[in-house]
């Protein structure tokens, strides 16, 4: 089964032919083209492929595609304005939030899923909201401070 | 006038010069590349243990429509292999399987669910064979050989004996043993396996992009299993998410890719499960070490017997050498003689294992710094103190002839034990109500890439290339794989180092054979010594080119020429000319500029003839650590909880000092997952584990602080000093949390991982045996 | 990119459509969040030629909550749970519960009625296709033998691991059924069926690792309720080898009340030991009399009789069984001194 579905991706709206039997995660790395959203594992259990869905955090390796009509999605590929990286890409950045760099698009979505709905989240927030991404590289350590720079930038008016 | 002065760009906090591509999503990795028309490819895998094949039947899966390609070991019967010396593994298994999941018959089809069909009507036959999934199962006696060659399924036997352990043990006051066992454990990076192979069937080349450490060796390996002379193969690394050893060697995934692409014309992207790359393995082996240590009363070691048994898997990979590296290493970081060392490298039904993250090192390491403590206790001395009784003094040569020029070991053990606390707080931690905490230490080391490559061709050990033309940006062309671990970025800030210039004007490109100059790969932590030496030479010689051409244009001699980075003058009055001009003025003469640098280790770091295998270990600089780890012991649950991690690495000079305490907290965080969750495990040789739930992989809420402090040694050889910085510090996490747990409960673990259920137990059994002598009296 | 097995999605919006679609397919399966249905889609363990998309069904996916009664939509969202301040406040087992599950993206997408009705977990089940193949596969898909109890004659034992259930048994929670017989309730308990024994044949009230649910055909669960106990104290905890994202090696409710020294009531729940979330039998034989060691030997007793983990995971059973108790003991003891 083929349906046209609507929905919003990085703030434009679309409509698709889309099977019924495809992953949200195959459908914007393989018809749309979007990879940077990762698979990392045969699902749910890494977070590699989080996206936001109207703001949350959600695993696109889980979520069928049909069932995203009306919503809107938000990938990695949607943050940053004008060119310039968001917050929290700049604190990924920054403070080596990112080493190979696999795990990071699922690790900031769900900050910037964090930052959304917490502005200013305190180091346990933090901890908390990012307890479904697996990293293999960091250790974490510079994970957390690479959120806090990022919530500071935000508060100083960069966008998450 | 503003002050013109170079630019430093060595030491500071320096980011990765490919971060804005990772955090954007820009950054393609293997399985980002998407071609139109091409193929997905499939891998079919044995489900059998070991047997004989008889037949692999294809004929109904040729008829899937869809289907372009299949490929089994009849298409080749070239075997593949890391080591020249132990090539027996085929890309899809011939004449006998020898593992569940070993490669057997491979497809390419139009779409997933094509190929995925085209597996499920492929029938193997085989002759099943008894299998052995444990080292003592392969080695008892009368059991089947997995190689004709290995007789007792031993891929090899190490022995060594320097000085005499008998006479070591007879000096010394207290001889102690202990057995350990180590859990296989596996890479996990986050990146699965993948490969997209381009056949071009009107010029006859092969291009495969790989998600590999070494290019060179998959270069290499395509060339040997395709029959393809090398210059019809290019190879392309694209970014790679993680490797920590098990990309080091050639994967059978990007052979069947090549294979199948070549057998259709045309293009396969073959990406792994995770469940395939959890079995395609190359991890740390299971092993079982039985270990005695002589220890005078004054902490001083006597002596050292060690035994140890490598679990290898079906195939011998990289294992000839983890089982080397187990005993040269326990040298090169204290002061040992009268050493005697036994290591059995076993073949098994199990996956292969390689080179993880501190390869050959961790298990050994483990072991010997748990029973230095257990001895210390005895004695009634002090972690720390019983250590510094056994210190090198560098330079120095080891008993095997390892070479030691830098020894930072004393100040990483000062920086913890004053960071953590300990002198005030060991053996004062709050304990009582079924919570109990304690402080444990440990140290360790490892090499800066080994001395001798695998495969010696008598060239330079690194080669770096620098291009510079019209547009004056500095150019970087290296071999060297950037795996996550900033190996680029080290490069371009030697390379701006020197030149005195901002890091902004230097590009680095890597991972393409046909630009690149070849590299022997990113691993044994090579890359910051050898290939930055490269690149510190062939800055040089950029510099040296420059300055030439700046005194001809400022009508100086050479050696007055002072470069400034953006300006060349000879003297401080002079006006001088600016970097653009001078490169102006360089092009003059050749065009655009190439230069290259070469490194090559001394032949004294080659490790001497000693005992066969003696090379390995030899390095020309060891990286050290020392750790400090709290835990607490919930004896209820038996709950461990690592609230903190003091650790500090002698990396030499810290050339960027946040991507070396990015290095050593992702090491001792994995070392972390080895100790307390990680294992794989097998059914009847079926991973169980091979799935990220079961293999339990720390996450963000079991991770503690981890406080790096950074020790420069200024080893003479590296480049600005430097040595490794991301391996070194693994293994002393795993000992320094078991010897923390002893201090919490006073019950030491010799088995790891330390898993709640295990700690529960102990702690009952020592109930019931308190009980039971209470009961007695 | 996953090649799934082809299905067709149905987004019903009202309760009627959804149990007509599911009428008239019978092969079909509800959707909800998708963290433990799609998991077992891809790895080949089911393949549903319809599935129905619970999410948009309007009627589902309320919360009503207040000091007296609670009711929530099968489509709610964990996270939601964790979030209402008068869950947090009057049903706080529930809400401990639910902030416990997997990690904070899973409980953004995992529903109630997911969670309730969870599919039994084994590691000789959850495994990809080509492993189950290799392995023989097992009585809970196509086998014909129980990998963790060779002897089992035809008895499945894997494990149930939803957190919500104990915590609203133990809140002494009914569930509101909805099929093509029409409406009705049950107590908790009673939705679950898989007691695993060996000597009965699996019937609609006795089942096993397999037939776990006492839903009949084409049923949906869409709510659970709750009337509270005025004075109820209730908690929930569980032992995981890591933090986030895992399943529970063991959960644990309690809720009790307290009348001066005494227990006044108690009843204690676990997940992730048994076929069923275990409502632990003969707690009312604890209450009254003095509280203390007595109270605790008696719950030992208890767990040591009715918990009985099996070789389900790669945790051995025995410290499965032993910290569940060591979890309830502790838990005991916190909402009875506090």
């Amino acid at each position: 089964m083929t349906r046209l579905l609507e929905f919003t991706l990085n703030g434009r709206d679309r409509t698709d032919a889309v099977a019924d039997n495809i992953l949200l995660l195959d459908f914007l790395r393989e018809k749309v083209g979007l990879t940077g959203t990762k698979t990392g594992c045969d699902g749910g259990e890494c977070g590699a492929c989080t996206v936001l869905i109207d703001d949350k955090p959600a695993l696109s390796c889980l979520t069928i595609a049909a069932t995203v009509q009306g919503r809107r999605v938000d990938t990695i590929e949607s943050l940053g304005t004008d060119g310039q990286l968001s917050a929290v890409q700049r604190g990924f950045h920054e403070k080596l939030g990112s080493q190979c760099g696999y795990c990071t698009p699922g690790f900031i979505m769900a900050s910037a899923g964090l930052l959304r709905k917490i502005p200013n989240p305190n180091e346990a927030e933090i901890i908390e909201a990012l307890g479904s991404n697996i990293c293999r590289c960091t250790g974490y350590v510079k994970i957390i401070e690479a959120v806090k720079y990022a919530a500071a930038l935000n508060a100083q008016g960069v966008a998450p | 006038m503003n002050k013109i002065v170079p630019a430093h760009n060595i030491g500071g906090y320096v980011p990765m010069i490919d971060g804005p591509e990772k955090v954007s999503g820009r950054a393609k990795y293997t399985a980002d590349i998407l071609h139109p028309g091409m193929l997905a490819g499939r891998i079919y895998r044995s489900p059998y243990s070991h047997g004989e094949i008889v037949a692999v039947d294809v004929s109904e899966a040729l008829k899937v429509p869809g289907v372009r390609a299949i490929v089994t070991g009849a298409d080749c019967d070239k075997a593949f292999g890391v080591l020249p010396i132990a090539r027996t593994e085929y890309p899809l298994a011939r004449d006998r399987v020898r593992y569940r999941g070993e490669p057997v018959a491979a497809v390419a089809a139009v779409d997933d669910a094509s190929a995925r069909e085209a597996l499920r009507r492929i029938k193997l036959t085989v002759r099943e064979l008894p299998a052995y999934y444990t080292s003592k199962a392969a080695l008892a006696p009368g059991a089947v050989q997995l190689h004709e060659k290995k007789p007792g399924n031993v891929e090899r036997d190490v022995l060594f004996e320097l000085g005499s352990a008998e006479q070591g043990f007879a000096q010394a006051d207290l001889v102690r043993e202990g057995t350990y066992n180590c859990a296989e454990v596996c890479q996990n990076q986050m990146e699965m396996h993948a490969a997209v192979a381009e056949y071009d069937a009107v010029r006859e080349r092969m291009t495969v992009h790989a998600s590999t450490q070494v290019p060179y060796y998959v270069h290499l390996m395509l060339s040997q299993i395709l029959g393809m002379e090398m210059s019809r193969i290019r190879v392309i690394k694209p970014h790679v998410g993680g490797g920590f050893g098990c990309r080091t060697e050639t994967l059978a995934i990007e052979l069947i890719a090549a294979l199948l692409a070549r057998n259709c014309n045309g293009t396969v992207r073959l990406v792994t499960t995770r469940e395939e790359t959890f079995i395609t393995h190359r991890g740390r082996p299971e092993t079982d070490i039985k270990l005695k240590i002589g220890m005078r009363k004054d902490g001083r070691i006597k002596a050292v017997e060690c035994e140890c048994d490598q679990r290898g898997g079906a195939h011998s990979g990289y294992g000839v050498v983890t089982i080397l590296y187990a005993g040269s290493m326990l040298y090169a970081i204290y002061d040992l003689h009268n050493v005697k060392y036994t290591g059995r490298r076993v073949l098994t039904n199990t996956p292969p294992c390689g080179a993880f993250r501190g390869h050959g090192t961790v298990d050994i390491r483990f072991a010997f710094e748990s029973l230095v403590d257990e001895l210390a206790a005895e004695l009634g001395l002090d972690p720390f103190a019983v250590r510094r009784a056994n210190l090198l003094q560098a330079p120095t040569f080891t008993d095997n002839d390892m070479m030691v020029n830098s020894y930072g070991l004393p100040e990483c053990m000062d920086w913890v034990e004053k960071e953590s606390g300990w002198a005030r707080r060991k053996g004062k931690m709050p304990k009582g109500h079924g919570i109990s905490k304690g402080l444990g230490m440990a140290c360790s080391h490892y090499i800066s890439g080994a001395s001798k490559p695998v495969n010696w061709t008598g060239e330079p050990h690194a080669t770096v290339k620098i291009k510079l033309d019209f547009d004056g940006s500095i150019v970087v062309l290296s071999g060297a794989a950037d795996i996550g671990q900033g190996s680029t970025t080290i490069l371009a800030q030697t390379v701006a180092e020197v030149l005195g210039l901002d890091l902004s004007r230097v590009r680095v490109v890597t991972g393409d054979s046909e630009v690149v100059p070849k590299d022997n790969g990113s691993y044994s932590s090579r890359v910051t010594f050898m290939v930055g030496n490269a690149a510190l030479d062939a800055a040089r010689n950029l510099k040296s080119v420059l300055v030439s051409a700046a005194a001809r244009k400022l009508e100086a001699r050479p050696e007055d020429i002072e470069c400034l980075g953006e300006l060349y003058r000879a003297g401080a009055q002079d006006k001088g000319a600016t970097f653009d001009e001078v490169v102006a003025e360089a092009l003059k003469d050749s065009g655009t500029i190439t230069v290259t640098g070469n490194y090559s280790t001394t032949p004294e770091s080659h490790g001497g003839k000693k005992y066969r295998g003696s090379a390995i270990g030899g390095t020309m600089g060891y990286s050290y650590s020392a750790q400090v780890v709290e835990v607490t012991v919930d004896e209820e649950t038996g709950v461990v909880t690592v609230d903190r991690v003091w650790v500090a690495h002698d990396c030499g000079k810290a050339l960027n000092r946040l991507t070396v305490e990015g290095q050593v907290q992702g090491s001792v965080w994995m070392g972390m997952g080895q100790a307390m969750s990680e294992e794989a495990a097998y059914h009847d040789g079926l991973m169980l584990t091979a799935n990220m739930l079961d293999y339990r992989v720390p996450t963000i809420q079991d991770s503690p602080p981890i406080e790096v402090g950074i020790v420069e040694s200024m080893d003479p050889h590296g480049p600005f000093g430097a040595k490794e910085a991301g391996e070194g510090s693994l293994a002393a996490f795993l000992p320094a949390l078991t010897n923390a747990i002893a201090d919490a409960i006073g019950i030491r673990f010799n088995d790891l991982p330390v898993t709640p259920d295990r700690v529960f137990e102990a702690i009952e059994k020592r109930r019931l045996a308190l009980g039971k002598n209470n009961g007695g009296a | 990119m996953d090649a799934l097995p082809d299905f067709r999605v149905l987004n019903p919006a009202t309760l009627d459509e959804a149990l007509a679609v599911r009428a008239a397919h019978p092969g079909s399966m509800a959707l909800g969040g998708g963290t433990d249905l799609v998991v077992n889609i891809r790895r080949g363990i089911v393949a549903p030629p319809v599935l129905i998309d619970m999410n948009r069904v309007a009627e589902l996916s309320a919360i009503k909550a207040d000091a007296n009664t609670l009711e929530i939509g099968a489509s709610v969202r964990l996270t939601a749970l964790v979030e209402n301040p008068a869950i947090v406040q009057h049903y706080p087992a529930l809400a401990q519960a639910a902030s416990r599950v997997a990690g904070p993206t899973q409980r953004n997408m995992g529903t109630v009625g997911g969670n309730l009705c969870l599919d039994t977990r084994c590691i000789f089940y959850n495994q990809s296709e080509w492993w189950r193949d290799a392995n023989s596969h097992c009585l809970k898909t196509t086998g014909s033998v129980c990998h963790v109890a060779p002897k089992s004659r035809g008895v499945c034992f894997a494990t149930f691991s939803g957190d919500l259930a104990p915590a609203l048994l133990a809140l002494g929670a009914e569930v509101d059924i909805a099929g093509p017989a029409g409406k009705r309730s049950i107590p908790l308990d009673k939705l679950y069926i898989g007691f695993a024994r060996q000597d009965v044949p699996v019937t609609e009230t006795q089942g096993d690792g397999k037939y776990f649910l006492s839903l009949r055909s084409g049923e949906i669960v869409t709510a659970v309720r709750v009337t509270n106990t005025p004075g109820l104290r209730s908690a929930y905890d569980k032992i995981r080898i890591r933090k986030s994202i895992e399943y529970p090696v063991a959960g644990v409710a309690v809720a009790l009340r307290r009348a001066d020294d005494m227990l006044a009531d108690l009843r204690v729940a676990f997940t992730g030991t048994n076929p069923r979330p275990i409502l632990l039998e003969g707690t009312a034989e604890l209450c009254g009399g003095k509280f203390g060691e007595r109270v605790f030997k008696g719950l030992d007793a208890l767990v040591r009789d009715q918990i009985m983990p099996m070789k389900t995971t790669f945790t051995p059973g025995h410290y499965r069984r032993r910290v569940a108790g060591v979890l309830a003991r502790r838990l005991l003891t916190r909402l009875f001194e506090t």
